[in-house]
């Protein structure tokens, strides 16, 4: 069958991952963590890959970034996605990467009309390369920023419209986002266009322990259940979409991350055969 | 420049300046010192630390998680990562840990970050097929006029004391009782199939492998291990490489 809801792909479960038999039960792993010229890591994905469908979802391209993409990132993530044939692949709506130094995070910036028609280009220059569209994904955001020009869910939306890209909505990154900076996650969510929305995230969050109010994107525990009940209702309005259980710390066993991944599984079969993204030609 | 480039100069500064002074101009007024930004400038360093103590499991465990977690943070602020790909990242850090005067309380630090290093990188180096004992059944003559071609893993060094033995033993599950001998010895560390393998070369075994990895022929190459030393057991040394896994090709020369 299609992919209903899968599991970010954790080494510490490699044995796990590759013996499950669950339903629609599909992995996703960051592309950077396999930029790699050989070695085990890249043999055991090549065999889970062999079971189960595979998404790539980059942390470092950097697509905010007033910058081209680094060719040689490009050419790495075409290596991983001709080896490994992805069903989707994904990047952020955010920047790492600039003047030659690589930041480990998702870093903000002011929505301008200037900051649209840079990161529409980006994506098309990486759509480009790839020879496959693209999901861009919504931030966690944690800076009041002033300055913006759009809504996040307006940027989004004239990404996908200009770029032909697809979203991928972390169910998560708005609850935090608009915890943190007072807005209403559920109007958000309803702001974005269903035909658009080729993938959701779903995560655990926790409070920040320096101590301020913001709440943190932590990937560090379960799915809160405010968070469940937005996406109930996100699918609920789009339809079935293919869904990923996120977890980087404190990450316990594999069958209580299968757990998690089994509600969402049984979420999207209640409202119908899940509609994957199709490998759409780029955009012209 | 455009704004979107005048705002990543500034938040990049803000980040490193602890300050966020450099963005106040994007910030709402009297927004002088957001807690969003300590966030960023944590999951940064979190990143790179977390980065680091993958690929120096053994300096991490050495020192303890918060030992770790202060000099690798420090690390980051000078040397920050130059590609996405952290499993690459850290090249700098066992000649940093050197001059990191908290280190001096342990010598011995940079060469097990070294070790770490090399380790991490037999285990993401380029796969390739070792030969079987069966490959270098040929004439005698054959055999010492062929040049070996050496596992792309495969690293090996000389230490003027026991640091691979103390590099062995940190890493090992249950760590022991842990003492630095005086005596000279090498390393070797290859990744024939799916893990990687670190054990103690001899002063024959590492001469040996220096020759080979010049260049020279199989017969050039055992002659030197003989000469490093002279009571060195040539063909038992010779077969423990072959099972090592160091061996990848033969270029078979021209016996003369």
């Amino acid at each position: 069958m299609s992919p209903t809801a899968g599991l970010g792909l954790k080494p510490q479960h490699y044995d796990d991952a590759f013996a499950a038999d669950a339903e629609g039960l599909w992995f996703e792993v960051h592309p950077e963590n396999y930029m790699a010229a050989g070695g085990p890591r890249l043999r055991r994905l090549e065999a889970i890959r062999a079971r189960r469908p595979l998404s790539l979802h980059g942390v470092g391209l950097s697509l905010a970034a007033d910058a081209d993409p680094d060719p040689a990132h490009l050419l790495a993530l075409k290596t991983l996605a001709d080896r490994f044939e992805p069903f989707v692949m994904s990047e952020h709506l955010a920047w790492s990467a600039w003047r030659g130094v690589h930041q480990p995070d998702l870093l903000p910036f002011p929505r301008t009309r200037a900051a649209l028609d840079r990161i529409a280009a980006n994506i098309g220059r990486t759509q480009d390369a790839l020879g496959r569209t693209i999901l861009v994904e919504n931030p966690s955001l944690y800076l009041p920023l002033t300055g913006h020009e759009l809504d996040e869910t307006d940027f989004l939306t004239e990404l996908t419209r200009r770029a032909g890209c697809g979203l991928l909505v972390d169910v998560n990154n708005v609850f935090v986002s608009a915890a943190n900076l007072g807005y209403a996650a559920e109007a958000y969510l309803n702001g974005l266009p269903a035909g658009a929305i080729g993938e959701i995230h779903l995560a655990g969050h926790g409070a920040d322990e320096g101590g301020s109010s913001l709440l943190i994107d932590t990937h560090a525990a379960p799915i809160a259940e405010p968070v469940w009940a937005l996406y109930r209702r996100l699918i609920d309005r789009i339809g079935p979409r293919p869904t990923l259980i996120e977890r980087d710390d404190d990450v316990p066993a594999f069958e209580v991350l299968m757990a998690e991944r089994d509600r969402a599984h049984s979420l999207l079969m209640g409202t119908g055969a899940c509609a994957c993204p199709q490998p759409l030609p780029v955009a012209s | 420049m455009t704004d979107l480039a005048r705002f990543q100069d500034a938040f990049v500064t803000a980040l490193a300046e602890r300050t966020a002074e450099p963005i106040a101009g994007w910030l709402p007024e009297g927004e002088t010192q957001p807690a969003g930004l300590s966030v960023y400038r944590n999951t940064i360093a979190k990143g790179c630390v977390d980065a680091l103590a993958a690929n120096f499991p053994t300096v991490a465990s050495l020192v303890g998680d918060d030992w770790f977690a202060a000099a690798a943070a420090l690390f980051a602020r000078e040397h920050p990562p130059s590609s996405a790909a952290l499993l690459a990242y850290g090249e700098a850090f066992p000649d940093w840990l050197a001059r990191f005067p908290p280190a001096d309380e342990l010598p011995y630090l940079p060469a097990m970050a070294w070790l770490d290093w090399r380790w991490t990188n037999a285990l993401f180096a380029p796969e390739a097929q070792p030969l079987d004992a069966g490959a270098f059944a040929l004439t005698p003559e054959a055999l010492a006029a062929a040049r070996p071609r050496l596992h792309p893993s495969l690293t090996f060094a000389w230490f003027d004391s026991g640091l691979p033995d103390l590099w062995l033993a940190a890493r090992a599950p249950e760590p022991g009782e842990m003492t630095l001998s005086p005596k000279p010895q090498g390393v070797l560390i290859v990744r024939p199939d799916d893990a990687v393998q670190a054990r103690v070369l001899d002063r024959a075994g590492h001469a040996f492998l220096a020759a080979a990895s010049d260049g020279a022929s199989l017969g050039e190459a055992i002659t030197a291990a003989g000469e490093a030393d002279p009571s060195a057991d040539l063909a038992s040394l010779f077969a423990a490489l072959i099972a090592d896994g160091v061996f990848v090709g033969l270029d078979l020369g021209d016996p003369t």
